[in-house]
């Protein structure tokens, strides 16, 4: 197998991710689409490990998978207190700063 | 098209083309379709169903700092994992580590505890 | 097996970081089990030990130049320096941050997760404030300090998250205008959560290329490598990408002036002063150490982003109608300038933590006197409200107007100095046009701060001019060091100048 296949399938999710918290509505949608990018850094630091021939990358993957929890958490809990106070988890819902 | 100036301009050139195959592209397809909306294609299934109620189903949330928690614990003890296969070999110095570690961890199970998250809520 | 080495620790160069974040997890116990009662006065006076304490710590240590944990810190002169200052404006924002005088139970809500205007939380109207903030601010003041020194990307990106998620959630935790501070929390954690993955997805691009993430071996590999700089190019520039967002630079600057309105005042305060600082000390390092080699790739892109970030950061100043808003733009088009610094490199190290220090005093004192202001709802940040206080509030007014003036850049102040050392020390880098776009905007800048000061001065109050409360002696503290550093560094900055030039510059080694 290239390797190199991963990379472009780690672009391609990235890019997916980063168009999907641009355009999405949905706060909980917004989220998965950043963890979707996070996890496409995570293959792309895998592959570079294996590319490269060191574990350094892997080890990386593993620090980021736990930030990423750690972001979860926090990132739901503040979802669930503003849809406690709304009722709606809609980013354009959240329009009251403003000019 | 050489030259510290010329790999931009080559970079502007691909925008350019970029932009105007955005353009030719949409504008074919707007001038080639066939355009005849009727109220049926705008509702949310065409399978004969009439979609009914709001699209936010919702259910009562409970206990779910506890799957929160759940979620952060799970994901920490990846560390014990590598720790595992080499600790024997390293002596007792990773073992008071990992200790350390794991101790902050538990630090967050007990605040979590004595504010009362472990316990199934009623409202 | 047995090849596996663990990398010597050096205990001493940490120990300011371990203080901090050890009594960060002795507050969460005290959180759990010191009574209700006085859960306050011991969650306070453990934070504010923390921070004093990590400072000694950073002033003895402050000749030492070590790498340790196998690179992933690098204890400098400038790293320490960075420490010094986060540590000092945290310990001035924890002023603001334990003030419990200006309104019942101080400026945070109890439970933040009861909807707005629900029987609980309106039960909780009076209730006192959450302590976790003090646990909570420790660990994110901790997380600003390992940024400083990071040695390689990924203790950076780690630090990063440390130091953003506990400000997510102090975010939303204003017990006034709920609603707007939620609000300010989602935007900032989502906006902050996809810079980071940014940030992230440069540092696995940058591993690609260099084999490693730490900074100096991906200096010395672009220096030996013959790879197509592709890899390299891109991983900076999502790097960068992530780095701006928390400096607020234009174009990442939109979450800004929002999140700055939505949030607490002390922790808008704590964001204006102490994560600018961070943030800075991130970007200068990376550029410096391990970027520097490439400069010419880079450099046009950065001048780019630094001209726009002072041109749009003080044009939008000039309409803004609310003060926090008014700080916030000026807060992006001081971005604009420190950004002159990261430009300017090696040289400009030096002046551009000067700016910080003398930046982060005055907007502290800044945001101590938006606090002030207030009636029966709580702050009164809309500019029309604030016409007229100079006659009833003169000493108020006249502390509001020496900051004002620090902003703009009036000789004398704190303001006038530290810009003046870094434009000086841009032009010494030959970037002139830079300096030239930084004059020409800090005189647009000077607009809004001088139309506060006549507002305050020269218009007639009102019926519905709000009183500026009388402080209590924290705020009262935290005003009176910001006005005075403003004046100090304004009238004898030398002494500082000195320092910041023999604190050194990044260890590249």
């Amino acid at each position: 197998m290239t390797p190199e296949y991963y990379l472009v399938l780690a672009a391609v999710l990235f890019t997916i991710g980063a168009v999907g918290v641009l355009i999405r509505r949905n706060a909980i949608v917004v989220f998965m689409c950043v963890e979707l990018m996070l996890n496409a850094a995570n293959l792309t630091l895998v592959t570079f490990a294996r590319i490269n021939g060191s574990l350094d990358g892997q080890i990386m993957a593993f620090f980021v998978m736990v930030v990423a929890a750690a972001e979860v958490v926090v990132g739901l809990a503040i979802i669930m207190s503003i849809f406690r106070s709304r009722r709606s988890a809609s980013v354009d819902d959240a329009n009251l700063l403003k000019y | 098209m050489d030259g510290y100036l010329g790999s931009y301009a080559t970079l502007g050139i691909l925008l350019l083309v970029a932009g105007a195959f955005f353009a030719v592209a949409y504008t074919a397809n707007r001038l080639l379709r066939t355009n005849a909306p009727s109220a049926a294609k705008s509702t949310t299934y065409e399978c004969g169903l009439d979609p009914a109620g709001g699209d936010w189903a919702q259910a009562q949330i409970r206990y779910y700092v506890y799957a929160f928690l759940y979620a952060l614990f799970a994901v920490e003890s990846v560390f014990l994992f590598p720790w595992a296969t080499v600790f024997d070999a390293l002596g007792m110095i990773t073992v008071a580590e990992m200790g350390v570690f794991v101790a902050v961890l538990a630090l967050g199970l007990l605040y979590a505890w004595r504010k009362g998250v472990l316990s199934w809520t009623t409202a | 097996m047995n090849d596996i080495q663990l990398p010597p620790i050096d205990y001493a160069a940490l120990l300011p970081m371990l203080i901090v974040f050890g009594l960060a997890c002795v507050g969460i116990l005290a959180e759990a089990f010191v009574p209700r009662k006085h859960r306050f006065a011991v969650q306070a006076t453990l934070t504010l030990a923390a921070l004093i304490a990590g400072l000694v710590t950073v002033i003895i240590n402050r000749d030492l130049e070590v790498t340790t944990i196998g690179g992933a810190v690098t204890i400098d002169g400038a790293g320490l320096f960075l420490q010094g200052i986060i540590l000092v404006l945290g310990i001035v924002a924890f002023g603001l941050i334990a003030e419990r005088r200006l309104e019942r139970g101080g400026a945070f809500v109890a439970n933040a997760a009861h909807a707005a205007d629900s029987d609980g939380d309106k039960k909780q109207l009076n209730e006192a404030g959450a302590t976790e903030i003090f646990p909570l601010t420790l660990f994110a003041i901790a997380g600003m300090m390992l940024f400083c020194v990071s040695g390689d990307l990924l203790t950076m990106f780690v630090a990063l998250e440390v130091f953003s998620l506990p400000l997510y959630l102090m975010c939303g935790l204003a017990r006034r205008r709920r609603l707007l501070s939620q609000e300010s929390a989602l935007k900032y954690f989502l906006l902050g959560a996809f810079a980071s993955a940014f940030f992230l997805y440069g540092v696995a691009l940058i591993y690609g290329y260099a084999g490693s993430v730490q900074l100096v071996a991906i200096k010395q590999s672009v220096l030996d490598s013959d790879k197509s700089g592709v890899l390299l190019a891109a991983g900076l520039a999502l790097l960068a990408i992530g780095l701006l967002f928390k400096a607020a630079a234009v174009p990442f600057h939109v979450w800004t002036p929002d999140v700055y309105q939505g949030a607490p005042t002390p922790i808008t305060a704590l964001m204006a002063a102490c994560v600018k600082a961070a943030a800075f000390g991130g970007l200068l390092r990376v550029f410096n150490v391990a970027f520097e080699t490439t400069s010419w790739d880079w450099r046009p892109v950065i001048t780019a982003v630094a001209m726009a970030t002072m041109i749009v950061g003080s044009i939008l100043a000039v309409t803004q109608t609310d003060i926090k808003r008014l700080l916030a733009y000026s807060s992006i088009a001081n971005a604009g300038y420190l950004l002159v610094g990261v430009v300017s490199l090696g040289g400009a190290v030096g002046s551009s933590m000067f700016y910080l220090v003398a930046y982060g005093f005055s907007v502290l004192a800044a945001f101590g006197m938006v606090t002030l202001v207030r009636d029966a709802d709580g702050e009164a940040t809309h500019l029309s409200r604030w016409a007229g206080l100079g006659k009833g509030s003169p000493l108020f007014s006249a502390m509001f107007t020496i900051i004002m003036l620090g902003f703009a850049g009036i000789p004398l102040t704190s303001g006038f100095s530290s810009k003046f050392a870094l434009f000086s020390s841009a032009w010494d880098a030959n970037q002139s046009a830079l300096v030239i776009v930084g004059v020409l905007s800090s005189v647009v800048l000077a607009f809004p701060y001088l139309k506060v000061v006549v507002l305050l001065w020269l218009n007639p109050p009102g019926d519905e001019t709000p009183t500026v409360s009388v402080p209590g002696y924290l705020t009262r503290a935290v005003v009176g060091v910001g006005v005075l550093a403003t004046i100090v560094l304004g009238v004898a900055p030398s002494w500082l100048l000195d320092m910041v030039n023999s604190a050194g510059t990044f260890l590249a080694k």
